[in-house]
């Protein structure tokens, strides 16, 4: 027996009443259970009958077990009949247990809230159309010049920008030396910026075996405290320069990077191809993240604490796992960002509810088209993941059946098709690239974006 | 006659006393010195119950041992009373 209301749009609480006899049955239960663990002077372990215990320990020692045995179940049954979404742990407030009686509890969570649609289907964004031209692909072979560079001697040459140096330096502020002010054989890259800004470019045009002195003054954030602000003088030797020299671009540098080509054009023509696939794929994706943005702009719902700070969990989990490709902990990274993680959070927190939102904008459009998945359309999935694989399809199914990926990858398929169907009903501008001063900084960073990706396909590890 | 709580010091709750309660059978400890005759009386007063038999068994105290001192635990007396059918039975767990 139930009875809900809701507290506020995201909150109900839930009245449930058990009969008796169930509650007994529990109780019973209990106490087998518990029997086995409990032990009295005078009786083998097991083999304590029910009433010793209870006049022992009182009848209130198997409520714990009885309840956790009664409420699961009949939870999940209320919650289900009642068509509540729960999206958090349930809070419990016992109101009455005892032998022979009812069961009430009261039981108040968290749901999912309801959501106000706005119009999601003929959503009119603008997309912006651009191609890839041959000096995209220019630029792209050019990286991959820079990537298979070799450092050369130079032995009489003026030091260049991109030039690596190996350097003595001795650095003194005010006539005295400090720490951290001098090394030997440090190797330099020009250009890199890994010194103090002025340090680089006071060396440019020198030679070998030349000195020279550089005078730089510490930025006033400068890690070091003692350090900021001041001016110091560097004695600098430079002992060698190294100068990078770029593989000729021809059909042998292609036959060095793969087996796949012979030629330069084919070479070509296969990287023009990758990077409008890739170039495409970015469209796409940008274009969907841009129509469930306006569909959720659309929408009106308030969002939970708990799902914001879910989310919020969520992409601090992203960023640990990009640090940690990096080699760093969360923890570490902490400190080295101003204000901690405490402040990264709450800088997230907007991205955070905006996720949020449109996730539930999204379930929400899920339940009225009556969008759903069918067991089948998981396994063809499956299908499709394990076929270029050696393992065995039923092997895999049992295996995420077991981890509960099944209806996980469900809910994926889920939210891939309320995309599609929300592309396919939007108006779809397409305008002119704008600007470069505009769009240039995002374009470049695209693009090395997109470089580091096609490495893997174009150019094998050897 | 003496107190009846003085000749019934407690009641015997272990495996083997609880199965017999089946057979309306209770086991308590009393005192050493009680007979048969002054248990039964004890039991009726304490219980308001109508005893039928009682059977008493001397228990000895087993050996125990300290470091080198040696010792017996308190030696008992059990005592076996069985109800007559008609009898209410004792609500040992109160």
């Amino acid at each position: 027996m139930y009875r809900w209301e809701k507290i506020d749009n995201s909150k109900v609480c839930l009245e449930i009443e058990v009969p008796s006899g169930e509650v007994n049955d529990a109780l019973d239960k209990a106490y087998r259970k518990m029997v086995k663990t409990l032990s009295v002077p005078g009786f083998r372990k097991g083999k304590v009958p029910r009433k010793v215990l209870e006049s022992r320990y009182g009848p209130e020692i198997f409520y714990n077990e009885a309840l956790e045995i009664l409420v699961d179940p009949v939870y999940s049954k209320a919650v289900k009949e009642c068509q509540l979404e729960p999206i958090n742990r349930p809070e419990m407030e016992l109101v009455q247990m005892e032998k022979d009686k009812p069961l009430i509890f009261k039981i108040t969570v968290d749901v999912k809230p309801e959501v106000e649609l706005g119009e999601y289907r003929g959503i009119t964004v603008k997309q912006v159309k651009k191609e890839i031209t041959s000096k995209d692909v220019d630029r792209y072979l050019n990286s991959l010049r820079e990537q298979h560079g070799r450092l050369v001697t130079v032995e009489d040459g003026e030091l260049q920008e991109k030039d690596l140096a190996v350097i003595d330096f001795e650095g003194v502020i005010n006539g005295e030396p400090f720490e951290g002010g001098k090394a030997e054989n440090y190797s330099l890259e020009l250009g890199s910026g890994t010194l103090v800004k002025g340090f680089e470019e006071q060396l440019l045009g020198a030679r070998k075996d030349e000195q020279r002195e550089v005078k730089v003054t510490f930025s006033e954030d400068y890690t070091k405290e003692e350090l900021a602000g001041k001016e110091a003088i560097f004695t600098v030797l430079v002992k060698e320069i190294k100068r990078p020299q770029f593989p000729e671009l021809n059909d042998a540098f292609v036959q060095e990077l793969t087996e796949e080509f012979s030629t330069l054009e084919e070479f070509r023509a296969d990287v023009e191809n990758k990077l409008k696939e890739s170039l495409r794929n970015r469209e796409k994706m940008s274009l969907e993240s841009e129509i469930i943005e306006k569909v959720a702009e659309e929408a009106r719902v308030d969002v939970p604490e708990i799902l914001v700070e879910r989310e919020l969990d969520n992409i601090f989990g992203e960023i640990e796992y990009y640090l940690r490709m990096q080699g760093l902990s969360l923890e570490q990274y902490g400190r080295l960002v101003e204000g901690g993680l405490e402040k990264l959070r709450e800088e997230r927190r907007e991205e955070a509810l905006k996720r949020a939102k449109a996730n539930l904008v999204l379930d929400a459009i899920i339940k009225k088209e009556a969008i759903d998945v069918s067991p089948e359309e998981v396994e063809e999935k499956i299908k499709e993941v394990v076929q270029n694989q050696e393992v065995d399809f039923a092997q895999v199914k049992e295996q995420f059946a077991k981890q509960g990926r099944l209806d996980i990858m469900a809910h994926e398929m889920r939210y891939r098709k309320v995309i599609d169907l929300l592309v396919e009903n939007a108006n779809i501008v397409e305008v002119e690239e704008e600007d470069k001063g505009d769009t240039g900084g995002e374009d470049v960073e695209a693009t090395a974006a997109n470089q580091e990706e096609k490495e893997e396909g174009v150019a094998p590890e050897e | 006659m003496r107190n009846p709580r003085d000749i019934i010091i407690e009641p015997l709750v272990t495996e083997k006393s609880t199965a017999q309660m089946e057979e309306k059978k209770y086991s308590f400890v009393v005192d050493k010195k009680a007979n048969k005759i002054e248990i039964k009386k004890a039991v009726e007063e304490i219980f308001g119950v109508k005893v039928k038999d009682v059977n008493t068994i001397s228990v000895k105290g087993k050996p125990r041992r300290v470091g080198v001192h040696r010792g017996y635990r308190p030696s008992w007396k059990k005592a076996i009373v069985t109800l007559h059918e008609g009898s209410k039975p004792i609500e040992i767990y109160e």
